[in-house]
C-alpha cells in the first residue's frame, strides 16, 4: 500500500483528504505544520508527499527546501489555494501543483499519475 | 569637518542676483509635497517675480494626449501688485505654504475673469497648421514673439485674450513628452523682452518639463503600487475563500455518496455549516477596505479624535478592569491623514491591546512630538506579548482567523498609516506586552524639511 504525507493546517481537509484517499487505496498521515511533517519523515518512509504552501510557523516552501536538502527522493504535489506560484514551484520543487476547489477529482487524479510511474 | 546646508527662499538676500533666486525658488518648488498645480504656481510665481528679472504675466497651458489646453494665468494687474508679489517672496522666513496660500488667494480673485477665458482655449498639436501657442509645445522650441498683431501664426482668439504685442512661449517636456507651455510677457511694465531673458526663461522651462514628467512618472508609480496592493489583496482572498470552498465541496460529495450512516451525515453537515460561517466571516472582514477610500492626507488635531475613540461604547466596556492610561503632550502640531481612517485604526489597536491585556493589566496611550516635528502615538499593553515567528507577519492580512484579536485589523491600520505617508512599528516580547507605535508626518514637518 503506497504511503501519502498530507501537509495541510485546515483541520476540516485534513479530514476529508485522510478519508477520501484511504478510500482509493493509500495509507494516509497528516501532520498539521511543517515542523510535524519533517519530523515524520525522519521517522518513516513515504511514497508521495502533498503540502499546502501558506501555513503557520514555516511554510510549504520552507518545508519543501528541507525535503530537498534530505535528498529524500520523494515526489511532491502542491496543494495550495494560490493559484498563481504554478510557474514557480513546477520549475524547482513540486512533481504537480493542484488548486484546492470544491472537487477532490483533480488531486486524486495526480496521485493517481504519479504512483503509477 | 563638513557643512550641511538646507537653502530656502529666505536665504537669498536681495541684493544676490535674482535669477540664482529663481532658480533656486524653481528647484526647490520640486522637492515640495504639494501638489503639481501648487508647485507649477509656484514656478509660475517666480517667473512673474519682480519688474527687473522676471516677467510680468504667465500663462499656462497642460498637455492631454494631442491637445494643449490653456489652465490658468498669473499674474498681477498693476506694477504695484507685481513688486508687491517680489516682496511677499522676499519676506524672511517665507515658507512654500505662504507662497501656495498667495498664489490660490490671487487665482480665486481671477477665477472669474481671466481663467475662465483661458480655459476655453485648446489647440491640436497634431493637426497642421500649427498656430502660436500650439507650435512651440508640439516643436519643442522657445519661441520670442514680436509684432504679434502683424504675425499670421498668432492665434488671434488666443492674443485678444493676452492683447499684448510680444511675449514668449516656453515648451515644457521632457525627452519626447509634450507636456506643457508657458507663456510670459511684460504686458504692465511694456519693458521689451531681453536675450537674457529668453535664456532664464528657457532654463526654467526645461526644469519645469522635468519636473512635470518626474511627477507623472511618480503618480503611475503609486498607482501601480496601489494596484499591486489590490492584487495582494485579491490573493488573500482567493486563499480565504478556496479552503472553505474545497471542504464544502469535499464533505457535499461524501454526503452525495449514499453510504453515509446518519452520524457521518451529521458530522458533514456541521462542518460544513461551520465553513460557511467563515465564508461569511471573510466578506465581514473585507467590508472595511470595500469603503476604504485613501483620500488625500488632511492636516488635523490628533488629540479630539483619540478622545472620541476611548469613549465609544466598544472601547468603554473592554476598558472594565483594566487601567488605562492617557498622556497626550500639550501643543501638539497637527497631523496629516484622514482623520476618520485614523480613529477606526486607533479603535483596533486599543481593541487588540485591551483583549490581551489581562483584569488588573494597563494599557498606556501616549501621544508626543517625534522626528522631523512629526507626532507619534504609542499604544503599551501589558499583555502576553508575542511569539517571534507571529510578530514579523503581524500586519499580513488573515494572519489567523481562528485567534479571536487576529485577522485584518492589524492589516487595515498598516494601510491608513501607509496612506497618511507615515509608518507603525511594532516591538513585543513574550511576556513583556506588545508596544505598537504610530508615526505621523506633520504639516509644519512639511516646512521645516522644505
Amino acid at each position: 500500500m503506497k504511503k501519502l504525507l498530507i501537509v495541510e493546517d485546515e483541520e476540516a481537509l485534513c479530514l476529508l483528504y485522510k478519508e477520501e484517499l484511504s478510500r482509493e487505496g493509500y495509507d494516509v498521515t497528516t501532520a498539521h505544520d511543517a515542523e510535524q511533517a519533517l519530523e515524520m519523515l525522519g521517522r518513516e518512509h513515504f511514497d508521495l508527499i502533498i503540502t499546502d504552501i501558506r501555513m503557520p510557523g514555516r511554510d510549504g516552501v520552507e518545508l519543501i527546501t528541507e525535503i530537498m536538502g534530505l535528498r529524500k527522493d520523494v515526489p511532491i504535489i502542491i496543494n495550495t489555494a494560490y493559484q498563481s506560484y504554478r510557474e514557480d514551484f513546477m520549475t524547482w520543487a513540486a512533481d504537480a501543483y493542484v488548486v484546492k476547489s470544491s472537487s477532490l477529482d483533480e488531486l486524486k487524479a495526480k496521485i493517481k499519475e504519479l504512483m503509477s510511474r | 569637518m563638513i557643512q550641511e546646508f538646507q537653502f530656502s527662499a529666505s536665504d537669498f538676500e536681495k541684493d544676490e542676483p535674482k535669477e540664482l533666486m529663481l532658480l533656486s525658488i524653481i528647484s526647490q518648488s520640486f522637492f515640495q509635497p504639494f501638489s503639481i498645480e501648487d508647485n507649477l504656481l509656484v514656478i509660475l510665481t517666480a517667473l512673474t517675480s519682480g519688474s527687473g528679472v522676471g516677467f510680468n504675466r504667465a500663462m499656462l497651458f497642460r498637455a492631454s494626449g494631442e491637445i494643449l489646453r490653456g489652465e490658468l494665468w498669473l499674474g498681477p494687474k498693476s506694477a504695484e501688485e507685481a513688486n508687491s508679489i517680489w516682496e511677499v517672496l522676499s519676506t524672511p522666513g517665507i515658507g512654500y505654504i505662504e507662497i501656495i496660500e498667495h498664489n490660490r488667494a490671487l487665482l480665486r480673485r481671477e477665477a472669474d475673469s481671466l481663467n475662465k477665458r483661458i480655459k476655453a482655449l485648446a489647440y491640436s498639436l497634431d493637426r497642421e497648421p500649427l498656430s502660436i501657442p500650439a507650435l512651440p509645445a508640439a516643436k519643442r522650441e522657445v519661441v520670442w514673439v514680436k509684432g504679434a498683431w502683424a504675425e499670421p501664426l498668432v492665434d488671434k482668439s488666443f492674443l485678444n485674450i493676452l492683447n499684448v504685442d510680444e511675449f514668449l512661449c516656453v515648451p515644457l517636456f521632457s525627452g519626447d513628452e509634450i507636456l506643457g507651455e508657458v507663456i510670459l510677457d511684460n504686458a504692465i511694465t511694456r519693458r521689451p523682452i531681453e536675450h537674457k531673458d529668453v535664456k532664464l526663461a528657457s532654463l526654467c522651462g526645461l526644469m519645469a518639463g522635468n519636473y512635470m514628467y518626474s511627477t507623472t512618472l511618480q503618480k503611475k508609480v503609486v498607482e501601480m503600487e496601489r494596484m499591486a496592493a489590490l492584487g495582494e489583496m485579491a490573493m488573500f482572498v482567493m486563499h480565504q475563500l478556496r479552503n472553505p470552498l474545497a471542504a464544502i465541496g469535499g464533505f457535499t460529495d461524501q454526503l452525495l455518496d449514499s453510504t453515509n450512516d446518519a452520524v457521518r451525515t451529521r458530522r458533514n453537515l456541521d462542518i460544513i455549516r461551520k465553513e460557511i460561517k467563515r465564508l461569511e466571516d471573510v466578506l465581514f472582514k473585507l467590508s472595511p477596505f470595500l469603503k476604504m477610500d485613501l483620500r488625500k492626507p488632511i492636516s488635523f488635531e490628533l488629540p479630539p479624535v483619540v478622545q472620541a475613540v476611548l469613549q465609544s461604547t466598544n472601547i468603554q466596556l473592554k476598558r472594565e478592569g483594566i487601567q488605562v492610561d492617557v498622556e497626550v503632550e500639550n501643543g501638539l502640531p497637527e497631523i496629516l491623514g484622514d482623520p476618520t481612517y485614523f480613529g477606526e485604526a486607533l479603535r483596533n489597536l486599543l481593541d487588540n491591546a485591551l483583549e490581551a491585556t489581562p483584569r488588573g493589566g494597563r494599557v498606556s496611550l501616549r501621544a508626543g512630538r517625534g522626528e522631523k516635528n512629526g507626532v507619534v502615538l504609542s499604544i503599551q499593553d501589558t499583555g502576553p506579548g508575542l511569539p517571534e515567528a507571529i510578530k514579523e507577519k503581524i500586519f499580513e492580512p488573515f494572519l489567523s482567523t481562528k485567534e479571536k484579536s487576529m485577522g485584518v485589523g492589524l492589516f487595515y491600520v498598516k494601510r491608513v498609516m501607509d496612506a497618511c505617508g507615515g509608518r507603525i512599528e511594532v516591538e513585543s516580547e513574550p511576556g513583556k506586552g506588545t508596544l505598537f507605535r504610530l508615526f505621523f508626518r506633520s504639516r509644519d514637518g512639511r516646512r521645516e524639511n522644505g
